[in-house]
């Protein structure tokens, strides 16, 4: 049986990141390519959201955020186990999901798009606020993933999350219900008049993105030990989208690399400091307009004309 | 065995355009219907109203003797209720065979590889096989249509209202159309035809109901609509009387 391009490109791209740190790659690359696993996360779970269901959401860094706060406090207010709390951080990001969800099943286009905004700056000013709970933008100390954990573990810690996460999600994609969801994504008089549960389905979505966005921000928190406000910022969002769009945002497994690929980029680009995240915008415009199927995307394809033609 | 399709009373209205007039019509298992009328005459809401696309203003909804109105329109193509469009509503970016697959994996019951094994039989029906992997954007317009047809199918209908599916298809696949049509209602499958293609429509069906201004106009056997002076009127011309 041949195995999907894109998961080729995944495994071979998971071969990689595991061979890395056996040949010899520094801690300091670890460690961004460990963010960089964070961010292919949230890639991945805002391709779930737009690139199938065709519902767009700026909430996706904020869902983090969510996800994080919800992760750290549980340990530091009730003392539960770090594993237990990244789960209690994924389910209360994914039941506000749910709401957002169902309040937003009408809405479509700049409507949502503007909606999920709004949430988002409620979610992060919140947090900025309430101070005696998150101590504001002072930001809240997060106790490690794996105490005494060298920085290769937490690493591969990451990486099987990462894995373990964009594996579930394509095997969900491939069953009955990502069919729903494309055909939802296609056209939802559509899908309605075959029988698909477009509202429950469009609910399911939202939640099951943003529990994978609150996973990952409290993998990020216990990884990093400190979270702050700007974690939920849609500047942050802004990068999310970015990595999405340029790993190609029609395919969680190259939303995903696109995630990893791009923090590399802005740590190695770090120097050009903020001119950085301007080339980034004119690269995601650029890939829109002319390669929208992502640059993993774009290359899989060229990849499969080459073949055909040899 | 397939149950009537009775409205009682149906009314849309769209702030102060009343759509929809106290419609009173009822269907029963295994005719063929055709609905006619001038452009804004009720139409197409009326199929709307029918399938839950629009909750009607007034009036109700019966599928043998289960309430529809109030239920999702997925719930009621679950039910038996299949629905082709005016402009057809295939999903552009997956293949005919998801296309296809869609409906029949609503059905929880149905295993992927039966819900292959369905669809396989539908596309040798439609001589669509060779187009299987093909993604339905890449399709012609008449190719659209029939896949269309391809979906109801799948869904096992009791019930199914086309709305103008011969527009823009040529003579042979429209010949084709209607073929098919026959075959469903032979088997038990009642079926509700809006067309402005008058030829098919009193070709096919034996008794056409005709809308005006949202209220029924006419309604019995196609050969008396035909000379119904109101309907002549309203639709048709003096030319279609003889």
């Amino acid at each position: 049986m041949t195995l999907p391009t894109d998961v080729r490109v995944g495994l071979a791209a998971a071969a990689l990141f595991v061979a890395l740190p056996f040949a010899g790659l520094g801690d300091y690359w670890l460690y961004t390519l460990t963010i960089g696993f964070y961010y292919a996360i949230l890639a991945a779970s805002w391709s779930l959201l737009v690139g199938y269901v065709g519902r767009i959401s700026f909430a996706q860094a904020a869902m983090s955020g969510l996800g994080a706060y919800t992760s750290v406090m549980t340990v530091l207010g009730l003392g539960w186990p770090v594993p237990l709390a990244l789960v209690v951080g994924a389910a209360i990001a994914g039941a506000l999901g749910l709401f957002i969800g169902w309040l937003s099943l009408r809405l479509h286009g700049p409507y949502l798009g503007l909606t999920t905004i709004a949430f988002a700056e409620i979610l992060r000013i919140a947090v900025t606020a309430e101070h005696q709970w998150t101590r504001g933008s002072l930001g809240l100390s997060a106790a490690p993933l794996i105490d005494g954990a060298t920085r290769p573990v937490l690493y591969f810690v990451a990486l099987a999350v990462l894995i373990a996460t964009v594996a579930l999600l394509w095997a969900i994609l491939r069953t009955r219900i990502g069919l729903f969801f494309q055909a939802i994504r296609e056209d939802e008089e559509g899908a309605a008049s075959l029988g698909v549960q477009v509202t429950l389905w469009k609910v399911v979505a939202f939640a099951l993105s943003t529990a994978v966005a609150g996973l990952g921000g409290g993998l990020y928190a216990h990884v990093v030990g400190l979270i702050s406000p700007t974690m939920m910022s849609l500047q942050e969002m802004g990068y999310v989208l970015a990595m999405a769009v340029i790993g190609g945002f029609h395919n969680i497994i190259y939303s995903a690399l696109g995630g990893v690929l791009l923090q590399v980029l802005l740590e190695y680009l770090r120097e050009i400091g903020e001119w950085r995240l301007a080339i980034f915008g004119l690269i995601t415009i650029l890939i829109l307009r002319f390669a929208p199927n992502g640059l993993f995307g774009t290359l899989a394809a060229l990849g499969a004309a080459l073949r055909g033609r040899s | 065995m397939s149950a009537p399709l009775v409205l009682t009373r149906l009314s849309m209205r769209f702030g102060g355009i009343t759509a929809l007039d106290r419609i009173d019509l009822a269907v029963a298992p295994g005719e063929m219907v055709g609905l006619m009328g001038p452009n804004g005459s009720g139409k197409t809401t009326l199929l709307n109203v029918v399938c839950g696309y629009y909750r009607q203003s007034g009036g109700r909804v019966y599928l043998g003797d289960r309430r529809l109105d109030g239920r999702s329109a997925a719930q009621r193509a679950r039910l038996g209720l299949g629905r082709s469009f005016q402009v057809t509503k295939v999903f552009r970016r997956l293949t005919v065979m998801e296309n296809l697959l869609v409906p029949a994996l609503t059905a929880w019951s149905l295993a992927p590889a039966a819900a292959r094994a369905k669809a396989a039989t539908v596309l040798a029906a439609l001589n669509l096989e060779r187009l299987k992997d093909a993604r339905a954007a890449d399709l012609s317009g008449g190719q659209a249509k029939l896949l269309e047809f391809g979906r109801m199918m799948m869904l096992d209908p009791k019930i199914i209202l086309l709305d103008e599916p011969f527009g823009g298809v040529y003579p042979e696949l429209k010949a084709f159309m209607q073929d098919h049509l026959r075959r469903w209602n032979a088997a038990g499958v009642t079926i509700v035809l809006i067309s402005h293609d008058m030829g098919a429509l009193f070709g096919l069906c034996p008794r056409v109901v005709t809308l005006a201004g949202g209220r029924v106009i006419a309604d019995g056997p196609a050969e008396a609509v035909r000379r119904d002076p109101a309907v002549l009127d309203a639709y048709l011309g003096d030319h279609y009387a003889a």
